[in-house]
């Protein structure tokens, strides 16, 4: 299968090594898009995370144990696991940009997006959004609340491309080319320690281009031929061979067949 | 009170044992229906779904029926297409079976969905690459063709009959019948193969992913191997089943063996190339994207027994059964072959709907157990209540077994 | 039958095809898809133009300078912002969700008169400031009779509270929440200097943090990590190393070279061997009292391996990296923040001194005094401290009859906190002035609502761990705020003028502007977002050795483990409980349901006897704390590592009920030599249950 291919992709390249885990990313991103808190958030197989910082652990006894943490937006695939088998095109790759859409009004909650998935990028929403009294008043303009039943994701604040398209239009600039941080989502915003680098990745003027080609640069599960828009670093060995499965081979940088 | 109603020339037990019979069995039908409407009123939230199992008992046994109700197509295949005489005593039972099962896939379906006001989105907007799509297709105009099967036989209930309206659609319709079993073969082979797809296209499940042939996945050829291997013994245990609880004899045990002999070939077919493919994906596709065959299981819960059940004890051991006509040709050997093999599909089913998505593919992830809860399992039970239900009253006041006079007598 | 065939055909057709030219079917499907979006219940989100506005937001310890997003004169969302040296862009995980906190369910909504055990009713403004005054009044002029605690380390609050104490007759009656500044100031009084210590890690090649957890709990946490990712550019070559030395793998350790885990027990005597490790590789000090370092130095080093678990080795290796950068630091701090007496800090800090490191770029600093806003107040530092001031309640050395409490939780967020809550029973007029309907306000007797950061003027003078002079200020980004709340600063100094007691302010914002003027600072300025600072000092600091000499060493118990409790700046603070949007950060092996884990290694868990999942009982000083082991290996030997700030009392839905809370197992003790209250090296005992 061939990866879909825009002029234009935007894509993340996330330094592991600078990622304190502090989960400002996680609030920003529930704040933009409007998520409802959650009484018991310790259920995490409940739980709406479209932003989740997971903990990577090198697996070694104290005192040599090191951990990581691993920022997961949605992946923005070059060959999405879960658009070709939404029933109802309600989700698909289809713009300028890569961005994988998602959309709310059309989507009949069959989560079959979400079992093919492997990033777990997809979160089905169990219940309405309920915001405690008063919350509602400062909701995010930039996302629409979704009714229970709707399978959601992380969409780079797509609003937020639109908002960067305009003004570059009435500033006379070039919609389609847009400069190196005139669009950000909210994550890549409020990190303390900008250990998310985000812009277009064909874009020789945009930072993630260089980054993306680092030698220590990886995307999760390259294997299976997904072509993520989302590119991890780090410098730490552990950190990349966890970014793939490597138990068949033992080593890292087998065969890439499926891609 | 209701003996004319009974189809002609047959006994039936009496009214009040037949109230009491519907009574046992509504009451688990009225207590699925409080679940089904409180998953309607509340959402899904009061399932044991979750964020890793987004399928989980529901499309279980969604797979597991249509594929135990392919005896329906598959036998009215043979009987109007190939024109194999004999199947003629058990086609009607096929259908109602098909039809049960069918149905009750289709109501289960719209509990599943998160939006069940925009369940029909999948002919609105449809994605015409999606597998689940043609699933959405297939299933709900196969469904109306088992339907139209299925009216004749309620139009031929004695006292309808009379009518001369009726009785000559149901005559006209009968006629028509091949076209309709045509079309049935046709869609069911096709939703079949589907569901096999929906799993196979999964590029980021390598427990289910598989390569295939021009658009479709092995996955595709495979269920509808296995479903063509399962369902006409599933008819058959149907009807033995009713025949030991109403104590008639309803179709003679030579018709038997022959769906026997039916579902044992498609068997060994399917176990065939289950192995081969089994053996491809282990050897081939699973290192190819860094994973070994031990990392698809984990503890006894999703333990390799499972595998090994399905394809071994519940595959190649009813196949090499019923295709041997002396084990066959036993009654106790003939039904435990069926038991196994719808076993063994139904195995296959949950593990390519649970036991998929539970393995942890990103390698800091890990693994997940999956339980229904009350209100999964109350809802499957209704659908089974349900299937009762029709079969009971079509066995009481509908013709449905033409040898029935004749062996009873 | 009137119907035949052919009819009954054409009337299914025909009925079937003449429905299809009715608009029934399509605007019923139409109306189904408009519906199902849009429920009258599921919140519509606003439109309009997105402006933004500057905002001090103290809702974190240091608190952050932010944009504020506002919509139809609603804020939504916080932002860093960039033109601050602060912020530099960046915000922390709680001020990141500060615009859903205005509308949190904990927030008191109207002042509250406490009319039985637990219960309240509502007043109006009037009354309850009359209810002020009138309490007051009786014990104006009477030493001792009026306290003051304060939860804020560095606002001109302080300065009022305190100057209205003083004004009063209880210039002894202000005391202030645990927190590093105080420990610090104190331990650098043990070395011979004055002033609060500043650590200048922008400017450090090699960072050694003892204890200290800089990049997410600690000090000026944002500006922390600016620091951090300036010198650990994005695809390139690191230019600084940092290296963490605590009892937890925590998220400041995370991003590391170098974890070393150090029990919470031995962080004086890590600190020390460590300078015997320098000394060894030829570090010399011509501080006077060198000589008697050493010989500390030594005598810890022989006792490095007992105490830490880790190999003098590592020890050696770090000496040498410390040795071969050029711009060492070693920041110094308990790993929870408070607790740690002078003598952990003095240790740490003595580093740096041994280093040639104070007053240097990129070393260690000391902070004069700043100008005061209001002469007659107190210098913080001369504050008493909570927790002494309620131990004294507790035992009727100290005999207040009202406690003013501004922005501070003590019934929760003291050591021993079952004791801290029932000695405040002995006071019987306690005023809680709060935003939050926290545990110490569901004690009170009367409480006034304090705006969101949102809604007031506050300022920052020196937030902890800056390395040199640096003060903001922020003036409110709403018109009227969303409750019916008050300044309490307006509120006391209206209250001074009731009892005759002039400070020559009205408002907050009059004594934060007078603040900014004594600085030289331009207030409009720092409101838009700016910021003030003076030159950074250094001075003249002895080794400590005098005091270190006097510090007693731990008496090991065999069955107790070391309690390492752990903050992690997103899931709140001692003064702020998990906000609602931040739940989602908590880990489910850090909290799972109502149960909190306790984290040990293996090798621990082992010695303990219990197993991943056990639920066990921490018991200490007669408290307990109940939760289920993890096993993480991130974690010291003989060490329980434990989250703090669960198990609230009051608060909300979302926080109410959920865990322990830690704080009542921390166990005070009195620090040799400095008379300070100590319980960053609190052990507990574990036993299953």
């Amino acid at each position: 299968m061939k990866a879909k291919e825009f002029n234009i992709k935007w894509g993340m390249v996330i330094d592991l090594d600078k990622c304190t885990g502090c989960g400002a990313c996680m609030t920003a991103c529930q704040v933009e898009n409007n998520i409802a808190p959650m009484v018991d958030a310790s259920n995490k197989l409940r739980t709406l995370s479209w932003m989740l910082v997971y903990e990577l652990s090198n697996k070694k006894a104290a005192p040599d144990a090191e951990i990581a943490y691993l920022p997961r937006p949605c992946m923005q695939c070059g060959n999405p696991a879960c658009v070709p088998v939404c029933p109802v095109v309600a989700t698909d790759k289809n713009e300028e940009g890569g961005i994988v859409s998602q959309i709310y009004p059309r989507c009949i909650g069959c989560r079959y997006c979400m079992a093919a998935c492997p990033y777990h990028a997809r979160y089905f929403n169990w219940e309405d959004p309920v915001f405690p009294k008063g919350m509602e008043k400062a909701l995010s303009p930039n996302t629409s609340a979704r009714p229970r039943g709707v399978v959601e994701k992380c969409n780079f604040c797509h609003t937020r491309l639109m908002k960067a398209k305009d003004k570059a239009r009435q500033e006379g600039g070039n919609p389609e080319a847009l400069a190196d941080g005139a669009y950000m989502p909210a994550c890549v915003e409020v990190c303390p320690t900008g250990a998310i680098t985000f812009g277009d990745l064909k874009n020789p003027e945009h930072k993630v281009h260089e980054l993306a080609k680092n030698e220590n640069a990886f995307r999760l599960l390259e294997k299976l031929g997904l072509a993520p828009q989302v590119y991890y670093m780090s410098k730490r060995e552990w950190v990349r061979k966890l970014g793939d499965n490597y138990a068949a081979t033992g080593k890292a940088g087998a065969a890439k067949k499926h891609s | 009170m209701d003996r004319a109603l009974f189809p002609e020339g047959v006994e039936r037990c009496s009214f009040g044992k037949f109230a009491l019979w519907m009574g046992f069995i509504t009451a688990f039908f009225l207590f699925g229906l409080f679940a089904m409407l409180l998953i309607f009123y509340k959402g899904i939230v009061v399932t044991g779904l979750d964020n890793y199992f987004g399928f989980g008992l529901w499309i279980t046994f969604d797979l597991a029926v249509i594929a135990l109700g392919a005896g329906a197509f598959f036998t009215g295949f043979l009987k109007y297409i190939l024109r194999i005489k004999q199947l003629e005593n058990i086609i009607n039972l096929t259908v109602i079976v098909g039809f049960i099962c069918y149905s009750g896939a289709m109501l289960v379906l719209t509990m599943d969905i998160g939006q069940p006001i925009r369940a029909w989105f999948g002919y609105w907007h449809p994605n015409v690459h999606s597998m689940l799509t043609e699933v959405i297709f297939c299933i709900t105009c196969y469904c109306l063709v088992l339907i139209i099967e299925y009216v004749p036989l309620i139009l031929e209930q004695k006292q309808l009959n009379k009518i001369p309206f009726l009785h000559h659609l149901a005559h006209n319709m009968h006629v028509n019948m091949a076209l309709f079993a045509g079309i049935g073969a046709f869609l069911s082979t096709f939703h079949q193969g589907s569901l096999g797809g929906m799993y196979g296209v999964l590029i980021g499940r390598p427990y289910a992913f598989r390569e295939g042939f021009f658009i479709w996945p092995w996955t595709f050829f495979l269920f509808v191997l296995s479903a063509v291997g399962c369902g006409p013994i599933f008819t058959v245990l149907v009807c033995t089943f009713m025949e030991k609880l109403t104590g008639r004899k309803l179709v003679d045990f030579k018709t038997k063996a022959l769906m026997g002999k039916i579902a044992g070939t498609m068997l060994t077919v399917y176990i065939f190339f289950k192995i081969l493919d089994t053996w491809a994906w282990a050897n081939n596709y699973l290192p190819s994207v860094g994973m070994t065959f031990d990392q698809m299981f984990y503890g006894v819960i999703y333990g390799k027994w499972l595998m090994f059940t399905e394809i071994i004890l519940c595959g190649l051991v009813p196949a090499i059964m019923l295709i041997t006509p002396s084990i066959r040709n036993n009654p106790t050997m003939l039904y435990t072959a069926g038991i196994l093999d719808c076993i063994g599909v139904t195995l296959n089913r949950y593990l390519f709907t649970v036991q998929a998505i539970a393995i942890p593919v990103l390698p800091f992830d890990s693994w997940q157990t999956y339980a229904p809860n009350w209100a999964e399992w109350a809802t499957s039970g209704m659908i089974v209540a349900y299937g009762f239900l029709v079969m009971s009253l079509s066995y009481r006041y509908l013709p449905v077994f033409p040898q029935e006079r004749m062996l009873n007598k | 039958m009137g119907l035949d065939r052919r009819g009954f055909v054409k009337f299914v057709v025909g009925g079937v095809a003449g429905t299809l030219f009715t608009p029934v079917i399509w605007q019923g499907l139409d109306d189904a898809s408009i519906w199902s979006q849009n429920w009258g219940w599921i919140p519509r989100v606003p439109k309009g133009e997105v402006k933004t506005k500057s905002a001090l937001s103290k809702l974190c310890p240091s608190g952050c300078a932010v944009k504020v997003k506002v919509i139809e004169g609603k804020p939504f969302a916080a932002v860093g912002n960039a033109a601050n040296p602060m912020s530099k862009g960046g915000v922390c995980p709680i001020c990141a969700g500060g615009a859903q906190l205005l509308y949190s369910p904990a927030r008191v909504k109207s002042p509250m008169k406490k009319v039985g055990e637990g219960k309240f009713e509502a007043i109006k403004w009037e009354d309850a400031e009359a209810l002020l005054v009138e309490k007051l009044t009786p014990l104006k002029g009477q030493e001792g009779k009026i306290a003051a605690i304060s939860g804020d380390e560095t606002g001109s609050a302080n300065e009022v509270l305190s100057a209205l104490l003083s004004g009063l007759g209880n210039a002894g009656g202000f005391a202030v929440m645990p927190g590093e500044m105080y420990t610090a100031t104190r331990g650098v009084k043990l070395m011979g200097g004055n002033g609060q210590p500043g650590f200048d890690i922008e400017g450090a090649d090699l960072v050694l943090m003892i204890g200290a957890d800089a990049l997410d709990s600690w000090g000026t946490s944002v500006a922390n990590l600016k620091a951090f990712a300036a010198s650990h550019p994005t695809g390139g070559a690191a230019t600084a190393q940092y290296i963490y030395a605590g009892p937890t793998l925590n998220n400041t350790a995370s991003v590391c070279d170098k974890w070393l885990a150090v029990p919470p027990t031995a962080t004086a005597t890590f600190s020390l061997a460590l300078a015997h490790a320098l000394i060894e590789a030829g570090a010399v000090s011509s501080a006077a009292d060198f000589a008697e370092y050493k010989a500390l130095a030594a005598k810890a080093a022989a006792g490095f391996e007992a105490a830490t678990g880790l190999k003098a080795e590592a020890l050696k290796e770090l000496a040498a990296k410390i040795k071969a950068a050029k711009a060492p630091l070693v920041v110094a701090g308990a790993s929870f923040g408070q607790g740690a007496g002078a003598l952990d800090f003095v240790a740490a800090a003595s580093l740096n001194v041994l280093l040639g490191r104070v007053g240097q770029k990129g070393g260690m600093t000391v902070l004069g005094a700043a100008p005061k806003a209001i002469a007659s107040a107190a210098d913080r530092e001369n504050a008493k401290d909570a927790a002494s001031l309620l131990a004294q309640v507790a035992t009727g050395k100290a005999a207040p009859a009202a406690l003013l409490i501004y922005e501070a939780n003590p019934a929760y967020a003291l050591p021993q906190a079952a004791e801290m809550a029932k000695a405040m029973g002995n006071i019987a007029f306690k005023v809680s002035f709060s935003t939050y309907m926290d545990e110490t306000a569901a004690l009170a007797d009367l409480i006034l609502p304090a705006p969101h950061p949102y809604e007031r003027y506050d300022d920052a003078m020196n937030p902890y761990g800056v390395a040199k002079a640096t003060y903001l200020a922020g003036k409110p980004v709403l018109k009227q705020p969303v409750l019916d709340v008050k300044d309490p600063v307006d509120v006391l100094l209206a209250a001074a003028g009731k009892l005759g007691l002039s400070l020559g302010f009205e408002t907050y914002a009059d004594v934060i502007k007078a603040k900014a003027k004594a600085l030289g600072a331009d207030f409009d300025a720092l409101a838009a977002g700016g910021i003030w600072n003076g030159e950074p000092k250094g001075g003249a600091l002895s080794l400590g050795a005098g005091a270190l000499a006097k510090a007693a060493p731990a008496a090991a118990d065999e069955k107790a483990v070391a309690l390492a409790p752990v903050t992690r700046l997103a899931y709140g603070s001692a003064t702020l409980a998990t906000p609602p949007a931040n739940l989602l950060n908590v880990r489910d092996t850090e909290l799972k349901g109502k149960d909190l884990f306790v984290q040990l290694n293996a090798a621990t868990a082992k010695k303990l006897g219990v197993a991943e999942g056990n639920k066990v009982k921490l018991s200490a000083g007669g408290a307990e704390v109940k939760a289920l082991v993890h096993v993480n290996e991130g974690v010291a030997a003989n060490t329980a590592a434990i989250l703090l700030g669960f198990g609230r009392s009051a608060w909300d839905e979302f926080t109410k009920g959920k865990g322990d809370n830690v704080y009542k197992i921390l166990t005070v003790s009195d620090e040799a030599g400095t008379g300070l209250k100590v319980w960053a090296g609190s052990t507990v005992t574990v036993a299953k249950v």
